[in-house]
């Protein structure tokens, strides 16, 4: 991930982002707001990814296809026929409805990919760590086993290769299964054991005799505060503007537009406008040496 | 009454109907949004639960080894479309209990979600899985008896075509359908049928191949430590 402005902010602005974005991404349906969702999630996600995010974006396009092409074989209301399937309707209304409802999963998956490399599971321990302290500890034991028990695999499995019980492509795969669950065995015990003690280790050094205290990288910042007070306002201005509303079938009807598109526009470019003017002040400051 | 107490029956009485009446007011697209709430708002009384009874260090340790294991055997995946995550879930509902059950596999979900992508899925998958670990929890806890791989197998397979799984495609059908009929919900529930016995199958073998071992590793240390008599 490059580095970004946006993931920089309090763990607060990211989650209260990512929840206006895909809150109204699932709600409304109407085209223009639609096509603004993907503007705003599909740059996002590149200035993320880079030119990785191409092929994510490429593989989508299929997805889209499908959900937009099934939708009128289920739902056959709809007034102009396009063909006839097995007898039944294929509207061109109910087609339309597939491509908004399918642009809006296509939307969602890229605010959720953007989701996924911003708000961390550090930041997420952040945000929930004093409302939920056991659960997110648990979450946090969690994350942090897996490349231990990863990493200890290993290690069981070449200690066995060097005693000459180890598994190479030569054996078969009787062999191999049998091998592969003798690693399992020991490498569940080890974990299992090793739970006890670290147990007791906390227990040792006082968990659970107070309330616990939780070490907070992140500070909430004037920038911070400004733009959580900038995104409740846009979202209330869509919420207020009204002209979100559209219907398919049977009839197709979309309500013209109004400035609370505007606002919507703004809103989803937050992340983006901070990466540029990141990248415009460093541009600036690198001319000036 | 206790705060988890009225927290619980305010959810039950005010919050879950209340998001009923308001997604069906509302006109558009609100199913997603409805049901992903409903899911979350189930979901609490459980995390509650877990939060206020304070869990041990033994047993929160031991429930994060059991759920790092379900999460690896999701993201290390050595077969091809070879899911055990579903079955690990299950035995550590049946040796730790329904609630650890739970947590186990609603966390494990989540977790596993940072290694792929979180996602309209998230939700769903948490409840699932937790379900899993709960109907595990509940049946086989306390009842040794039944503990023979064979049954559980047969169980596990069960469950997962007839509970686990569509509820998991539940979330395909509110989140992709543009009307919420039982004709669609019928034909996503059909699509993923071969999918859901395909994911039953690898969890009757892990449980065929495991649950003995995994089970009996627990038990020793259970006696061992003497821990978690009381729940």
């Amino acid at each position: 991930m490059r580095y970004d402005a946006f993931s920089k902010c309090h763990p607060l602005t990211n989650f209260l982002f990512f929840l206006g974005a895909i809150g109204f991404c699932v709600v409304i349906q109407h085209p223009m707001y639609l096509a603004a969702g993907a503007v705003g999630a599909g740059g996002y996600y590149l200035l993320l990814k880079g030119r990785d995010g191409w092929k994510r974006i490429a593989g989508l396009v299929p997805v889209f296809v499908v959900i937009a092409g099934l939708n009128p074989l289920l739902n056959t209301y709809g007034e102009r026929l396009l063909f006839t399937v097995f007898g039944r309707p294929y509207t061109l209304e109910a087609l339309y409805y597939g491509m908004a409802v399918a642009g809006m999963f296509v939307v969602m998956i890229l605010w959720f990919g953007c989701y996924s490399m911003v708000l961390t599971s550090d930041k997420f321990v952040c945000l929930f760590g004093s409302l939920i302290p056991a659960l997110s500890l648990l979450l946090v034991m969690v994350l942090r086993m897996i490349p231990n028990l990863a990493r200890k695999g290993k290690q069981i499995a070449d200690a066995r290769t060097c005693i000459g019980k180890g598994v190479t492509g030569a054996n078969s795969a009787k062999e191999k299964i049998a091998g592969g669950m003798q690693v399992l065995s020991a490498l569940t015990d080890w974990a299992l054991e090793g739970s006890i003690i670290t147990a007791d280790a906390m227990r040792c050094r006082g968990y659970g005799t107070a309330k616990r205290t939780s070490f907070r990288i992140y500070r909430m910042t004037t920038r911070d505060w400004a733009l959580i007070g900038a995104m409740g306002v846009l979202a209330a201005g869509v919420l207020l503007a009204g002209g979100t509303g559209a219907t398919f079938t049977p009839e197709l009807w979309i309500a013209s537009p109004t400035w609370g598109l505007a606002a919507y526009g703004v809103f989803l470019l937050i992340p983006t406008l901070l990466y540029l003017q990141e990248a415009v002040q460093w541009h600036i400051s690198i001319s000036g040496i | 009454m206790r705060k988890s107490t009225i927290c619980n029956l305010l959810l039950l009485f005010v919050l879950i109907p209340g998001t009923l009446f308001l997604g069906t007011q509302l006109s558009g697209r609100w199913y997603y949004l409805t049901s992903t709430m409903m899911i979350v708002e189930v979901m609490i009384p459980f995390f509650l639960a877990f939060e206020t009874r304070r869990p041990q260090a033994r047993e929160l340790v031991t429930l994060a080894v059991m759920c790092a294991l379900a999460v690896a055997s999701r993201v290390v995946m050595l077969i091809p479309n070879f899911k055990p995550m579903t079955a690990i879930v299950m035995i550590s509902g049946i040796a730790l209990g329904a609630q650890s059950g739970f947590v186990c596999g609603a966390v494990g979900a989540f977790a596993s979600n940072f290694f792929f992508s979180q996602g309209p899925w998230t939700p769903w998958q948490m409840m699932a899985y937790g379900f899993a670990g709960f109907l595990a929890g509940g049946l086989f806890h306390k009842r040794f008896p039944l503990r023979n791989p064979a049954a559980l197998a047969v169980w596990g397979f069960f469950t997962i075509v007839l509970v686990i799984g569509p509820l998991l495609d539940c979330c395909t059908v509110f989140t992709v359908s543009s009307r919420i009929t039982w004709k669609y919900a019928l034909a996503v529930f059909t699509a993923g049928f071969a999918y859901n016995v395909q994911h039953g199958i690898a969890c009757a073998v892990t449980l065929l191949l495991f649950s003995r071992p995994l089970l009996s590793k627990l038990e020793r240390l259970k006696t061992k430590y003497g821990m978690m008599d009381a729940g």
